[in-house]
């Protein structure tokens, strides 16, 4: 007869087959098509369907577009793909992506020196220039605190953040982290470490509320609280 | 057909051009995995309600050809803001996520389970001490998960714990032994009998009754060493998010 704990390591064991089971569901990229198509067409499938967002009939759309267009056209992509692979590469000052160290935001002298906007990500980054509002410099941390994705405080770029704030003689930050679990935490995470770092810094949060267009009826409790403590007088 | 209950979103990954690939806890069901078509567009459907430990009413179904579920729709019943506010509460509330996930994977159910994971999320929320969270989460989560540890008797000589004196804990035994069967060390702590029937009333508690606890320092740090190493045996691995804590 089994003792307690020897028939729990025999639960275990099955829990870990089922456990696994789960888990190939939930990752569905896997190379295929062995033997159907020609080699070196499979080869394209498989690299397409390691791209983020791209399934198996994505990938042989995309390779089978690239079998039938012309010569130079695939021969311009290729070399797009080599050519950003090399030339691209982090600026020293605000970790933007660029061909040209420091960036041409970074080297600009008609942006407003002393106020960095700090984002998440490049695309981020691009949706505020896009939006022409903002004359300042930028930090891009390149992700938010994720314990369950293995980011912690050391894999962003925070420590360069702080180097930036004596050297530029910065005197506000606004921290533009996107308002999820993990944004909200980095932005707390932030602003008690700038805040202890340099008193006299000013360190605003972009605010959040009810999106231009939204309709109150649909919002969750929580952006109408966001919205209704961070309400402002109207100006006309 | 579709079914709605309770949810406490676990993770998200983006999927494709707006859609989101949800993992969600459920008090019937366990730990299951949906997909949102156009979860990152709609201001309907999942109006804010698929943020990480968001507590939801999800309503999905399964699919014809897939393991993975479709999820319709969800209402957001609770954020627990206090775990925004500083990194250790995220990085405590992402361990017990782990946790969950690798005691309960697809397919265990256990009801007590989600009402533990919500109620710890409702502790951390109101800023109750996240030692003693931890801990509660752990000891109860392996005993709901059928790892308890056994506190009756020592498990090399056999002789009843009578609740006096110092015990020593058998990680690959999964109990405690006397003195005289084992010494203390690093890889068999020891605890004190307060502590032993601390550690008893958190593992035999249905509910999440911090009133019954009364843990001081010095228990807290005997418990530690001793979840860690049951939990590291019993699970085979260490948890990623155990760093950050």
């Amino acid at each position: 007869m089994l003792g307690f704990h020897e028939e729990l390591d025999i639960i275990k064991v099955s829990r870990k087959g089922s456990s696994n089971s789960g888990r190939d569901t939930i990752l569905p990229k896997a190379e295929t098509f062995m033997g159907i198509y020609p080699p070196s067409f499979e080869n394209l499938i498989n690299q397409f369907i390691r791209l983020p967002g791209i399934g198996q009939k994505s990938a042989t759309r995309l390779a089978l577009y690239i079998l039938r267009s012309n010569k130079e056209h695939v021969e311009n992509l290729a070399d797009s793909l080599i050519e950003v692979k090399e030339k691209i590469k982090f600026c020293s000052i605000c970790f933007n992506f660029t061909d040209n160290d420091p960036c041409p935001i970074c080297l600009n002298e008609n942006r407003a020196n002393g106020i960095i906007c700090v984002v998440e990500t490049p695309g981020d980054q691009l949706a505020i220039e896009e939006s022409g509002i903002f004359k300042g410099r930028y930090h891009i941390l390149h992700g938010v605190l994720s314990p369950l994705d293995g980011i912690g405080p050391a894999d962003l770029k925070i420590g360069e953040l702080i180097s930036r704030i004596d050297k530029e003689g910065i005197r506000e930050i606004i921290i533009a982290t996107n308002p999820t679990t993990e944004g909200e935490t980095t932005a707390s995470f932030l602003f008690k470490l700038l805040s202890e770092k340099e008193s006299s810094l000013q360190i605003t949060r972009i605010a959040l509320g009810v999106p231009m267009g939204g309709d109150l009826k649909y919002m969750d409790r929580m952006t109408l609280e966001h919205s209704l403590k961070s309400r402002v007088p109207i100006h006309l | 057909m579709a079914h709605i209950s309770p949810a406490i979103i676990m993770r998200t990954r983006d999927l494709g051009e707006s859609d989101l690939l949800v993992t969600f806890f459920t008090p019937d069901r366990g730990q299951l995995t949906g997909i949102a078509k156009g979860a990152r567009k709609s201001r309907k459907r999942f109006a804010n309600c698929l943020d990480l430990f968001c507590l939801v009413n999800m309503e999905y179904e399964p699919q014809r050809k897939s393991s993975l579920f479709f999820l319709h729709s969800g209402k957001l019943v609770k954020t627990f803001c206090g775990l925004r506010t500083d990194f250790s509460s995220l990085a405590l509330a992402s361990y017990l996520v782990e946790l969950t996930e690798i005691l309960f994977p697809t397919g265990v159910v256990e009801l007590d389970m989600f009402e533990l994971l919500k109620n710890s999320y409702n502790s951390l929320n109101e800023g109750r001490n996240n030692e003693i969270i931890r801990i509660f989460f752990e000891a109860r989560a392996m005993m709901l998960a059928g790892y308890g540890i056994n506190f009756e008797r020592c498990c090399k000589c056999g002789r009843t714990y009578t609740g006096k004196g110092r015990a020593v804990f058998q990680a690959d035994k999964g109990g405690i032994s006397c003195l005289g069967c084992e010494h203390e060390s690093r890889l068999s702590p020891g605890m004190g009998a307060d502590t032993i029937n601390q550690f008893k009333v958190m593992q035999s508690e249905t509910e999440t009754k911090w009133g019954k606890l009364s843990l001081t320092g010095e228990m807290i740090e005997e418990i530690k060493p001793v979840l860690k190493l049951h939990i590291e045996y019993r699970t085979d691995r260490r948890l990623k998010t155990a760093k950050y804590l």
